[in-house]
């Protein structure tokens, strides 16, 4: 039997399997001093199957306050190619946002040192739903849970106590009927400068899904020889830019460089694959001028 | 328990020590085990933890006080476990005042363009080198290259500064900090 449990496939029942990556877990957060370890990192959840569910651990000595809510926010991207992501709680105009319609149960909760909550989370998507692809961010919030007030130790004296907050946050995708992933190539410009080679690579999703996959860049010189790699995990959701550098202090006057840019759905250990959609590979090269 | 229960229960924990194994390593990576007929994809989790407050110590009324963000004993500290050299999106949401409990008075703090340091090498504020990741960045505006380090580790420090007024009342003053993780690849 091949369990539900979203972040394995292993044909043992959902509960042994859970006992045995909760000795994992404690083992990796031997490595934690504090805070929480949230897993897995993407929420898959589809019209057959409308609820999902996240692990949330606290591996510390102290226990921690933690609250769960829905956010937006997409890996996006300004005209240099830095990508980041943005997140928004309201006013939120994007139509693939499922923020609006999955909620998480909890939503608030003080884990004890050890301990482990799991987090469900049900979809109730408008009856009209186009097929596609829809997404949320998961804002997982953990802080002290006895949050002490700083005193002053001797009178007329201040003292200070800044409260490390943490928050994680994770997407969450709700698919719906047929999905297609598409990436599209809007260009590349390679520039040289001093001792850098700059790559952008402008790209844009045209499927009703994300564009997940990985994106490997590879520079030449002028005898074909490779003198730098780089490999980025990708996500397109609509429109990204993605820049790459090269440093080439070591290969002065060993041009002109080529770029070669290699973009292929395959090569994602993070996701399991039965929830990866195939899109399609992307081949490009280009001559730095 | 028949003998099906027990083969359950040993694949279990050989499936556990295999990801333990792999863990030992100081890596989250994800990352494929075979072993007999048994395959496990174990994915990712992500981890933020605070390993220290940003503390400024004994604070007089009318005087500045400056922590740096190289400083091993008060600098505040954040520590990232993730997959190793995933492109990670983080953000500081900083106060500008910090205030007393009753809200009776408060006291600005303040945060200039070079108080954050990003570390994918997972050294600490006082051996951090600009090889090791993003010197002296600002911390409003966090570089968008991060990754988390190839162990599977990434630190953030921060220092900042107080301004106490002169007729600030005594008393603990409290203020959040907050940094928001997420992986810009999925």
């Amino acid at each position: 039997m091949i369990t539900k449990w979203q972040i394995c496939r292993i044909p043992i029942k959902g509960q042994h399997l859970f006992t045995g990556l909760l000795i994992a877990f404690f083992l990796l957060i031997g490595h934690v001093k504090a805070g929480v370890l949230v897993a897995p990192t993407v929420v898959f959840m589809d019209e057959h199957k409308r609820t999902g569910r996240i692990t949330v651990q606290n591996p510390s000595d102290e226990p921690r306050e933690v609250t769960i809510r829905m956010s937006f926010g997409l890996p996006t991207s300004d005209s240099l190619g830095n990508v980041f992501v943005n997140l928004q709680d309201s006013g939120i105009t994007d139509i693939k946002a499922a923020t609006s319609w999955v909620k998480p149960f909890p939503r608030k909760m003080l884990l004890q040192p050890g301990a482990t909550q799991v987090v469900r989370f049900v979809a109730r998507p408008p009856k009209d739903l186009v097929d596609g692809e829809y997404w949320a961010r998961v804002v997982v919030t953990s802080q002290e849970g006895k949050t002490s007030l700083p005193s002053a130790s001797a009178e007329g004296q201040i003292s200070t106590v800044l409260n490390m907050i943490m928050q994680t946050a994770i997407m969450l995708k709700y698919r719906q009927g047929d999905q297609v992933a598409h990436l599209k190539l809007n260009g590349v410009e390679a520039s040289q400068e001093d001792t850098l080679v700059n790559v952008i690579v402008d790209l844009s999703s045209t499927g009703n899904a994300s564009y997940v996959g990985m994106m490997h860049c590879r520079l030449y010189n002028a005898d074909k020889q490779e003198i730098g790699y780089r490999r980025f995990d990708l996500a397109v959701y609509h429109d990204l830019k993605r820049r790459v550098t090269f440093p080439i202090a070591s290969y002065t006057n060993s041009g002109p460089y080529s770029f070669e840019l290699f973009i292929t759905p395959d090569g994602r250990k993070d996701i399991a694959a039965e929830y990866l959609i195939r899109g399609n590979d992307i081949e490009y090269s280009v001559t730095v001028p | 328990m028949n003998k099906k229960g027990v083969e359950r229960k040993f694949a279990v924990v050989l499936v556990a020590a295999i990801i333990c194994f792999s863990l030992s390593v100081n890596s989250v990576q994800a990352q494929d085990v075979a072993t007999g007929t048994a395959t496990a994809t174990v994915l990712t989790a992500l981890a933020v933890s605070a390993a220290q407050s940003l503390i400024f110590g004994n604070i007089y009324q009318g005087v500045a006080a400056t922590i740096g963000n190289n400083i091993d004993a008060s600098s505040g500290i954040f520590n990232i476990l993730g997959q190793g050299s995933a492109g990670i999106s983080i953000s500081f949401a900083l106060p500008q005042f910090i205030a007393l409990a009753d809200g009776s008075d408060r006291m600005t703090i303040g945060f200039s363009s070079t108080d954050a340091t990003v570390d994918s090498n997972n050294t600490t504020p006082a051996t951090v080198v600009a090889g090791d990741g993003w010197i002296n960045v600002n911390p409003n505006l966090l570089p968008a290259a991060t990754v988390i380090g190839a162990a599977g580790q990434t630190n953030v420090y921060l220092g900042g500064r107080i301004y106490p007024a002169v007729d600030q009342s005594a008393g603990g003053y409290s203020g959040d900090i907050i940094l928001t993780v997420a992986y810009n690849g999925t």
